[in-house]
Parts: structure tokens; sequence; C-alpha cells
């Protein structure tokens, strides 16, 4: 699980302009990792199997994301220590979960496909080759039975393809099959007041070097709109115009 | 180190891909800066190969579990291309294959990865990427360090024809690894979505909605202008989502990419997704109450009129 | 003699025990309910409302037509009760039985007689009421949809056989002698002329006969009504004594305290008093009628809903987990009301995994309430409808059993703390383009505290009325500030929709927002703040008047800082749900548009009566699907244009947007404006610009 800036905000930039300004953004659970957690905790529902949510202690209010998703229904949740503080870049992310499931290992390891933030790369595939384990990305349904998973990936278009993959396995989780279950306030409560949370420390492999940043902006509205003015009967005319103009419409 | 540029080459219904052909342009202009060549590494059927005329060589590796994509087979054939031919930059999409392979080789390459690149360039033989992150809001130009790199590419957003060109080119054979005998997961079938429905991708025009119709009842509006203009109409990510329009109508990224003569946008807002599937149209017009909405800043005409007062104006006006 | 006393015995002594056994059983069932807290407290409140509205029939006579009949038929009934005091004294004392101290006055004649005929009267009356509104003619529209019309027509013959038998044994009475009342006891003696001709032997037959007739009846009728809705008889006293006072509006009720999960998914979830509310219903419909959820084709009946948790109270008989079978059979009208209002089409209720919703009740039923509060204002009885459909939505929510679009939002107003999504640090972005600073009461010290609410803050049309009302305030020079990005949302609506710990959350920032700032009093753009601020926050600390802004507005015009030209416009006012009803608030904004000079025509549904735009209770944030009826701001609009005004005059943020867009969908654009009071006031007041046209 990873908390990525709300995206509602304006983001400032460091001074520098290489980086984004973290300190007054409010950070927000990664909606692909909510995802995963819904379709972590729905393959729960159909085969009580146990869930743990696993998140880095370097990234700001992950309590908050943890012990939601306990109220949601997980099993456990797990805060790993390690690495260096803040703006971790995903091959970090990656050495230090890698570096925490190699000493308590899962049967499938489900996380968001993606992160707003992940210039560098996407968690599930890099985390798998950390661990060498199978992995799938873009996936929109876990259903597990027995030994084997089975997955769906998804394609453009609305095309799917449906896996059968032996796990121990890492998925990157599109969509869950159903909107992520509501937590309650109330019950997050309780689950801070129940503590809970575990404190694991880990030490990261060394990563392959990722891109350097030679500075961040933000798009120019180059091209912009040409906007049309009046009313909606105006408008409208305009349109029917434009649209004559081009042999779209009879004129 | 080689001056190549190598792309994966996706494939579905035995077609290349557009988006193959946008990386392969690329790779040319790239190649040539770099002075090497573009190279594609083409994983499955090999009179594909027909279709890559651009390319300097084609790359190779057939075999049957290739046919259809598989994420670990994918991956270990293009290792196996990439010990082979030692590019020095790796190009693919942003889709599917992209989200599953680039990082996983990222690390078992050991090369850095771009991603959400929209464009690239080499300076003095070093790959410069710009890169768009948090949902479009910021820019991000990277280099990449070191003798080899990887970067994945937002599809819709360089021009196709640069790579494509007709005639058979080189092709060089690569020996199928043994890992491709063994592995730990199988495709079991492929689903298409429900077809009966009209071909949005077909259309000379659209008239397409977003979440700014607020619910299900206000489609019916909507497709009565689409009726009087005598055009499909198609749909963003939430409508879909939320049901009020089958798969078959959404525009973007995991929906599908349409370009058409004019394309008419109501209460769509333009989140990056939805625009990687629309913005080669013709000429697009968009109507949203939000006069910062992104989708401004592709459409070629913009209004923030009400769509509730516009699409019965413009109904009326038709007839 | 004898033969009277023993039957007259054996069928008092029946009716009693049969009457006796029911009541205790129905007794258990409501003692299984949770505690309620403070349901006995406030004793002079209590026993005033017994007065007035029990013995006053108060809300009864809201609706005249059938009101004025009930409460005679009621009054009736009392005074008969003198009657059946005497008809016990005949059969088991002697024929000369005589109350004491009263005797054998000629006006307790005159009484009892002029009653016995009112009474029948009334059951005329009601009779044609039913036939006329009765459901297999109008459907949906009959207040009785639903409603056991079977049960309501014995009842209405058992009372009109009681009348009778009575009348017929006093007439023979007369004609045996034993009559102790004269000519003032008219229809007694009427009756007796008819009878007289059969001779003194078959009137002294006649009149055991109809004494104990009049006795059996009334017996039956005892054991039919504890078997009956008309147990309303009994327990709506018992009722009204437990009721919340003055009112079920407002605040929400005190949640019934219980252990475990938040909310109702149990019967035993739910208060004795809820419980007793369901068996106190008399399925007259009224709450039906003013619904506007039911009014909008929507599943939602108040009465329906009341009357389905009672059909399972009754049939889970101390077992509230089994799955029961529909219980006594109900008649054609209430089966074809089963999905309305009900659960399944079956009708079957619940199993233990079930629960109350959907076992019982379907999902879409609670979500179509708007809180507005119609139901608890029209209820005869003092049933509370909102606070248990909301304690409904309680367990709805702990379960996460909401629509994906509600979720979002509260998870909006957990992160951002406000209900669009938008980045709480934009909140006060509307007051950029003021000419003018707006203080922050947060720094320096202000008179008023200006509560602005999300949708005046965040949505587009409206921010241009909050700069209009800061323009107004400021050129008055008013003192006021705004919390700027410490404000969030109210809240109210979230406790509504059944998210009762992020209700807290916003509660205990809001409040320590306050406690820094420095006010004297606080005024809200919103009326559903001003619910909440006024009537929820004062029990988490909140000490400082709250005001509308109608309110303040009504100052300002009333002291002179504020000054103004006639308008001269022709206007009708829609009263707000949680200003009128609510908080009994209907004369400030009406004083307002009389400053302004403007004519007011009333809509029939005005004042406590006015009807919901439909957007409360979270509503306006749900999308459920295709809209079965007309929106119950379109049924307004079309009410409004009725009247025949130029302008729909609203103070809510949401009436503005929701009547806005139904003047648009019903085509009225060109007939009817909706316009706020603070545009109106900012025309009249003598500056410059302020065009009504441009919000």
């Amino acid at each position: 699980m990873k908390a990525v800036p709300d995206l509602v905000e304006e983001i400032e930039l460091t001074p520098d302009g290489t980086g984004i300004d973290r300190e007054f953004l409010t950070f927000v659970l990664n909606e692909w990792d909510a995802q995963a957690l819904e379709e972590a905790l729905l393959v729960k529902d159909a085969t009580g199997a146990e869930v743990t949510a696993a998140g880095l202690a370097a990234d700001p209010d992950i309590d908050q994301a943890l012990y939601t998703a306990l109220a949601k229904g997980a099993d456990a949740a797990v805060k790993i220590s390690g690495g260096a503080d803040g703006g971790l870049q995903t091959r970090e992310r990656a050495a230090l979960f890698a570096a925490y499931l190699t000493s308590e290992p899962a049967d499938l390891v489900i996380t968001g496909v993606q992160a707003p933030d992940d210039l560098d790369g996407q968690l599930p595939p890099m985390l798998a080759a950390c661990l060498g384990l199978p992995h799938v990305s873009v996936v929109v349904g876990v259903e597990a039975s027995g030994d084997t998973v089975t997955v769906r990936q998804e394609f453009a278009g609305g095309r799917l393809q449906e896996l059968r993959v032996r796990p121990p396995a890492v998925i990157g989780v599109q969509a869950a099959r159903q909107a992520p279950r509501y937590a309650p306030i109330t019950r997050i409560r309780q689950a801070m007041q129940a503590g809970g949370l575990r404190d694991v420390a880990a030490t990261p492999a060394a990563t392959v070097p990722g891109p350097s940043v030679r500075r961040m902006y933000r798009p120019e509205k180059s091209g912009h709109a040409e906007m049309l003015a009046g009313g909606a009967d105006e408008v409208a005319a305009r349109i029917v115009d434009l649209l004559q103009a081009r042999g779209l419409v009879k004129g | 180190m080689s001056g190549n540029v190598l792309v994966l080459a996706e494939h579905a219904g035995q077609q290349i891909s557009e988006g193959t052909y946008e990386l392969l342009g690329k790779a040319r202009e790239l190649a040539a800066s770099l002075g090497g060549v573009a190279e594609v590494a083409l994983l499955g059927p090999r009179d594909l190969a027909a279709q890559l005329g651009a390319a300097g060589v084609v790359v190779s590796v057939d075999h049957p579990v290739l046919a259809e994509y598989l994420p670990e087979a994918y991956e270990q054939a293009l290792l196996a291309v990439l010990a082979e031919r030692a590019p020095r930059l790796l190009l693919m999409s942003n889709a599917t294959a992209g989200l599953d392979l680039g990082a996983a080789l990222s690390v078992r390459w050991q090369a850095p990865l771009a991603a959400y690149v929209t464009d690239l360039a080499a300076e003095d033989g070093t790959i410069v990427a710009t890169a768009q992150i948090l949902g479009g809001k910021i820019l991000a130009e990277v280099e990449l360090p070191g003798e080899r790199g990887i970067a994945t590419v937002i599809g819709g957003g360089l021009p196709a024809a640069a790579g494509q060109r007709d005639g058979m080119p080189e092709v060089a054979d690569i020996t199928p690894p043994d890992g491709l005998d063994s592995l730990r997961m199988t495709l079991q079938q492929v689903i298409e979505p429900q077809g009966g429905d009209v071909d949005i991708t077909a259309a000379d025009m659209l008239v397409s909605v977003g979440r700014g119709i607020e619910s299900s009842d206000n489609v019916e509006l909507v497709q009565e202008l689409a009726d009087a203009l005598g055009v499909p109409l198609s749909a963003s990510r939430p409508v879909v989502d939320a049901g009020w329009l089958p798969k078959t109508r959404q525009v973007g990224k995991s929906g599908l990419k349409v370009k058409p003569r004019a394309y008419l946008a109501f209460g769509i807002s333009g989140a990056p997704e939805h625009l990687e599937g629309m913005r080669g149209a013709d000429l697009i017009i968009a109507c949203s109450t939000d006069p910062g909405a992104p989708i401004f800043d592709v459409a070629h005409y913009g209004t923030t009129v009400d769509l509730f007062d516009l699409v019965p104006a413009l109904t009326d006006r038709l007839g | 003699m004898l033969i009277r006393i023993v039957l007259g015995a054996v069928i008092t002594l029946a009716g009693l025990a049969a009457a006796g056994w029911r009541l205790a059983w129905l007794g258990r069932l409501v003692r299984a309910g949770a505690p309620a807290p403070g349901r006995v407290n406030g004793a002079a409140a209590r026993l005033r409302a017994e007065v007035v509205e029990v013995l006053g029939q108060r809300k009864l006579l809201k609706r005249w037509r059938s009101g004025l009949p009930h409460a005679l038929v009621f009054w009736g009934f009392i005074i008969l009760l003198f009657t059946i005091v005497e008809a016990v004294g005949d059969t088991f004392v002697s024929k000369s039985f005589a109350i004491p101290v009263i005797g054998h006055a000629a006006l307790l004649g005159f009484i009892e007689d002029l009653f016995t005929v009112i009474v029948l009267g009334g059951v005329l009356v009601f009779s044609v009421t039913r036939v006329v509104d009765s459901p297999a003619r109008r459907d949906r529209k009959s207040r009785f949809y639903g409603s056991h019309t079977r049960a309501a027509w014995i009842t209405l013959m058992m009372i009109a056989a009681v009348m009778i038998t009575l009348l017929g044994y006093r007439a023979a009475q007369v004609n045996t002698g034993d009559f102790p009342y004269g000519w003032a006891a008219f229809a007694s003696h009427g009756l007796a002329a008819l009878l007289r001709p059969a001779g003194l032997g078959v009137n002294a037959g006649l009149e055991t006969f109809l004494l104990l007739a009049n006795i059996a009846v009334i017996m039956g009728f005892l054991v039919f009504v504890t078997y009956s809705k008309h147990l309303h008889i009994f327990l709506a006293p018992l009722n009204v004594a437990f009721s919340r006072r003055p009112r079920a509006l407002g605040a929400l009720g005190d949640l019934p305290q219980q252990p475990g999960a938040a909310g109702a998914g149990q019967l035993a979830d739910l208060s004795w008093k809820q419980l007793l509310d369901t068996l106190t219903c008399t399925e007259c419909g009224r709450c039906q009628a003013a619904c506007p959820a039911w009014n909008s084709g929507r599943p939602l009946s108040p009465k329906l809903l009341i009357m389905d948790l009672r059909d399972h109270l009754m049939s889970s008989a101390g077992e509230p987990l089994a799955a029961p079978p529909r219980g006594a059979a109900p008649d054609g009208a209430a089966a074809a009301a089963a999905p309305a209002g009900a659960a399944s089409p079956e009708g079957v209720a619940g199993t233990a995994a079930a629960g109350l919703v959907p076992g019982v009740i379907s999902p879409d039923v609670v979500w179509s309430c708007t809180t507005c509060g119609a139901c608890v204002e029209q209820c005869p009885v003092d049933i509370e409808h909102v606070d248990t459909i909301v304690h409904l939505r309680r367990r709805l929510v702990d379960e996460g059993r909401i629509e994906p679009a509600v979720q979002q939002v509260l998870q909006d107003v957990a992160q951002q703390g406000n209900s669009f999504g938008k980045s709480g640090r934009m909140r006060a972005r509307w007051t950029r383009e003021l000419g003018f600073g707006v203080k922050d009461a947060r720094r320096e010290a202000v008179r008023y505290l200006w509560f602005v609410g999300d949708f005046a803050s965040f949505d587009e049309r409206l921010q241009a009325m909050s700069r209009r009302l800061a323009g107004i305030l400021h050129d008055a020079n008013v003192d006021f500030g705004l919390l700027f990005d410490g404000e969030h949302d109210d809240g109210n609506d979230v406790r509504r929709v059944g998210e009762e710990g992020l209700f807290q959350m916003l509660v205990e920032h809001n409040m320590s927002a306050f406690r820094k700032a420095s006010f004297a009093e606080i005024f809200t753009t919103d009326p559903h703040s001003f619910n909440t601020l006024r009537n929820e926050y004062p029990s988490y600390g909140l000490d400082k008047p709250v005001l509308h802004y109608s309110q303040l507005l009504e100052r300002l015009l009333g002291d002179g800082s504020l000054a103004v030209d006639p308008l001269g416009l022709r206007v009708t006012y829609h009263d707000p749900c949680y200003l009128a009803r609510h908080n009994r608030l209907t004369d400030p904004p009406r004083k307002v548009l009389r400053a302004l000079g403007c004519e007011l025509a009333e809509m029939p549904r005005h004042g406590l009566n006015t009807f919901c735009c439909g957007a409360g209770g979270g509503r306006i944030w749900m999308t459920d699907g295709p809209q079965p009826g007309e929106r119950p701001s379109e049924n307004r609009i079309r009410e409004a244009v009725a009247v025949g005004v130029d302008y729909f005059v609203v103070a809510c943020p949401k009436d503005f947007v929701m009547y806005t867009d139904a003047v648009k969908t019903t085509g009225n654009a060109e007939r009817i404006q909706v316009v706020d009071l603070i545009q109106l006031v900012d025309r009249a007041r003598r500056s410059p610009v302020a065009d009504l046209e441009a919000v």
C-alpha cells in the first residue's frame, strides 16, 4: 500500500525544481492500492484466506491507511521501516517490500498496478523480479481455489485474458470486481484504539539506478480551445456552423 | 555501447498495433542520433515481420506459447532478445504489456526505467525523456543514466506514419529460451467484449458523455442529440463503470482509441487516460462547466454553457 | 336477571381476559427493545402534550375534513364511557343503576344521546371518505394505499354496532319504563317511539338482548382492537406521553443504547419506543400523503415502513431472528402494496442473515428518505419515523452497504472536509473576487461568525450568491468573519446518511475551530448547517447563538442598517424544510419580503407544511436509477406556477440549485424565476447594478 499526494490538491514544486514539495500536501492512499485491498478482501471472503496489509513507515499518514484496512476486514497490518525517509522511488520500495516478504512470505502479493507518481516504474513487476516470482498486472479479478489462482487481465477495448498462475505470485490490480467497500469512521477509530499495527524492520538490497530528474514543471496550457461566447442558443448555432463547414451535417 | 533502439512489437489478431508504429518511428529517429539502428522484437508469429518494413532488423522469437500475449513468456523471450542484441534503449507502450514487463525488466536487465513518457530525445548520447505524472499535473524531464535504459511510452502522442514503410525487413531469429517450456502461468481463454453494438472506432463523428451528465436518466437526453446527428454515443470511463453505457462505448486508455472527424464532448473533464483515447480527432468541441477542465487543452473549441441547456438547443437546431 | 348477570359476566370476563392476554404479549414485545434514554424527563411538557394532542386532537385537526369527525368521535368515545359504566351497572347491579354524584341528570342523558348520534354521523363520514379515497380507485394517491382496509371497515361496522345496540337498548328501556332520562335524551326517545308498537314484552326482551349485545360488541371490539391497528386508541396516549418533546424534529433522537455494531440490524436494536411506535400506527396514511419520496413514485412510504416493522415484530413473536410467514393474512390492498415499502415481492420477512434491511425493508426504501420530517409533522400519534430510518441507515453504513457515489462523498468529507471532493484549501476561494478583505475569525475577533457551508462555498452558482451576501453585509457595516479553510462540512446530512462516526469527527473538528476563534454569534447560509449547529452541536459544547442569514437580514432591515427601496414584485416563498419544519422559523424570511415591499402569494403547501425539494438526507449525493415519477422539485414548481407569481423565493443553497434545475426541466423558464432572498435584498438596497438576472 502506498500513500500518494491527493490529486485534488495543487501540487507545488521544490525550489530547485527537481521534485514536488511534499510538506504541505495531503496524502491519501493510492487509489489502485485501495482496489487491490478490496480484491484481496474479496478473495478472503470467498476462501477464508488471511489478509495482511503492508505499508512503508516512510509514507506520510500510512497509519491511517493501515487502520482503515483493518477496519475493512484485513487480519493484520504491518508497517515496514528501513531505507531512506520520504519520497521513495518504486525500486527502493520494491527492495524494502521484497526484504520483508523474504522473511514473511505470502502466497499472493496483491498491490495496485501503478501509482500516480511512480516515475521509475510500477511496483508489482519490480517486486516480482526482486523475489523471482511470476507476476500479472492490469488485473480486474482474482479467484483462488486450491493451489491455483485464476486472474483476469484487461486489455484495451474491454478485451480480457484469463490466466491461471501457480502461486506464489505477485498481482497488480487495476480494478477490483466491485467498488472498494466502505469503512465507517467508527470502525476505523475502533481499530486505532485496539492498536494492532506491527512494526517490522527490513534491510533493502541495492537497487538498479533510476532516471535522474533534470527538472519538473507544470504543462503549459498550449493550444487552448477557442471558447465560444454566448448562451446555449448562440453556442449551438456556432457548433452547427462548424459541423456544416466540414460537411458533417447537412447544410 | 551500441546505439540501437529496440521496440517491443505489440500485435493482436495478426495485426501489428498502431502504437508499435508510433514507437518504431521514434526509435528510428533516436537510433539515428545514437548512431545505431531501430530494431523490433517480434515475439510470436514470425510472418508479422512483413508489416514492419521500417525496422532496421526484426528480431524474432517464435514459440507456440508466444502466439498470444502471456506476461511470463514475453518476459523470458524479451530477456533473451535483450541479452543477444544488447540495445542502448528499449521502448514499450504504456499499455498492458508495458505495465507488465517494463518495471520487471528494469530489475532483471538492470536498466533505469522512465514511465509515462510522452517524448524522447537523444542529446549527445544521453537519453532524455519527458514523462507525465500525477494525473498529468506535472511533467518531468529525466535522463536515463548508464549504458542502457527502458522507456514505457503513452500511446497516441507520436506520429505513426514515421514507423510505417512497405517492404520486408531483415529478420534475425533467436532461439526461444528453455524457460518457455516450464512457465508458472497459462492462458486459459480470451474474452472478447460483447459485440452486437456499434463500433465507435469506425464512426465519422462521436457525441461523447462524461460524469457531467450526472445520472443515467440524462443519457437519453444526449442520445437524442446523437440520433439527430446520426452518429453513435460514446463515453468516458466513469459513465461506463456506472453502467450507464456498455464498455464498447468507452473512449480512453482502457477503452478504445478513436480518431473521428469530429468529437463532441459533454460533461467530460479530460483526464489523461481519456485524452489518450481521443486527442487525435480532427475537430474537438468540449462542453464543460469547469473552465479549467483539462479537456479544453486538447479541444479546438470549447464552451462553459451548461450541457443541459446546450444539448437540447443543439438537438432542436438539428431538427 | 340472573341470566343477564351470568351471560354478561361471561362475555365481560372472556373479553377482558383475551384483551389482557394480548396486551401483555404486546407489552413483552415492546420491552424487548433496546433502552431509550430520556423518555421520562420533562413531565410537564409531556402532560401538556397529552392535553393538547390527545384530548385536544391538535394534529388531527390540521386536516379538518377528516380531523373534525375524528375529534368528535374521539370525544364521543370518552363521553360514552359513561354509558359503558351504566351498561355494566344495568347488567350486574340493577336496572335503575346510576353513576354516583351525576346520577341521572338530564344533561348527561342529552350529551350521551347527542354523541351517539354524532359518532354515527362520524362513522358515515369515515365510510364515505374510505370509498372516495380508496386505493382501488386512486392507487398510490390514496393515503390508504397499503393500509388494511378490511380491518378498517370492520372497525367502522363495530363502532356503528356499539352505537346502534346502545341506542336500541336505551330505546327499549324507554318503552319498559326503566329509562332514567327525560326528553332531553332525544334519540333514545325518538327510537323508542318507533319500537313502542311492538309491545311491552318484546321491548323488555329487546332491552335485555340489546344490552347484552351492547356489552358483547364492546368486548368484541375491545378484543378486536388489541388485534388490529385500532390498538391506537390505547397506545396513542401512551406513545404521545413518551415521544420526544417538543417534537421529533430538528436534532435526531438519542441513539438507542446498544452494544455491538451501530444501527438497527434486528428488532432488538430498535429502542422500546421505536417498537411502540410501530404498534401505535393507525395506518391513517397522512405521513404517506405528505412524503416527497412517495409522491415522486419512489418506494418509500413512512406508513408502510412502520407497518412492515410492526408486522415483523408481531410475527417474530419474541424471536426476532426467526423467519416468519406474513402474519395475519393481509387483504388484497396490503398484498398489492408489498413491493412498495416492503421487502421481497413474496413478502416473506428476513432470516437472521438478511436482517431488517433487506429482510423486512428494502434498501431502496431506506435510502429514499430526504429527512424532511413531513411524516413526523403529520402523524397524529407522534411516531418518530425519521429517527427510525436514520437508525436503519446507521447499520447499512456500518456494513458498508452504501452506493459508491455516497461512499465517495463520505470519503471526500473525511479526507478534505467537504462533500465536493475539492481541496479543503479552496473553501474560501470565492472571497477572492470581492473588492474587500474578509476577516479571518481565527485571527481576529468578530461579532458574527459566518458558517458558510459546503454548497455556498464550492458550487459556482452559489459562490456568486455568497459574494452578494458578503457585499450586502460589508456595505451595512456588519462585523463578520469566516473560518476560511478551518471550516469543515457541518455534518448534518452526513449524520442523516447514517455515518455517525464521521459526523462526530466533523463536530470535533469544527468545535475545535470555534474554540480557537473569537465571535459572539454564528449565522449560516444553509438551513442544514443551521439545524445541526443549533440543535446538535450544543451537546458538544457550542454555547453561542446560531442564526440563519434570513434572521440576520431581518435584523438589519429592522434596525435600519440596510436601507432599501420597495421592489413591488409578486413572489411566492418556499420554506426550507430545515428552517420551517425542523426549526419552526417561518417568519423572518416573510418579514424580509414585506420589508422589501414584495407582494407575497402563498402556495398551498407553505409554512410547516412546506414540500421538500428532495435534496436532503444525502439524497443530493445519490445517483439511483431512472426517476419513477415526477421529481419533488418539479412538483413544487408546478404548484408555484399555479399560484401565478413571477418569482420563486428560496432561502437555502440546495433549494436554489434544485429549483433552478426544476424550472428548466418543467419548461417554465419563461414563467417563473428562482431567486434567493439575498438577490432581492441586493436589488432593493440603494446601490447600483445588482442585476437580478445575473447570479
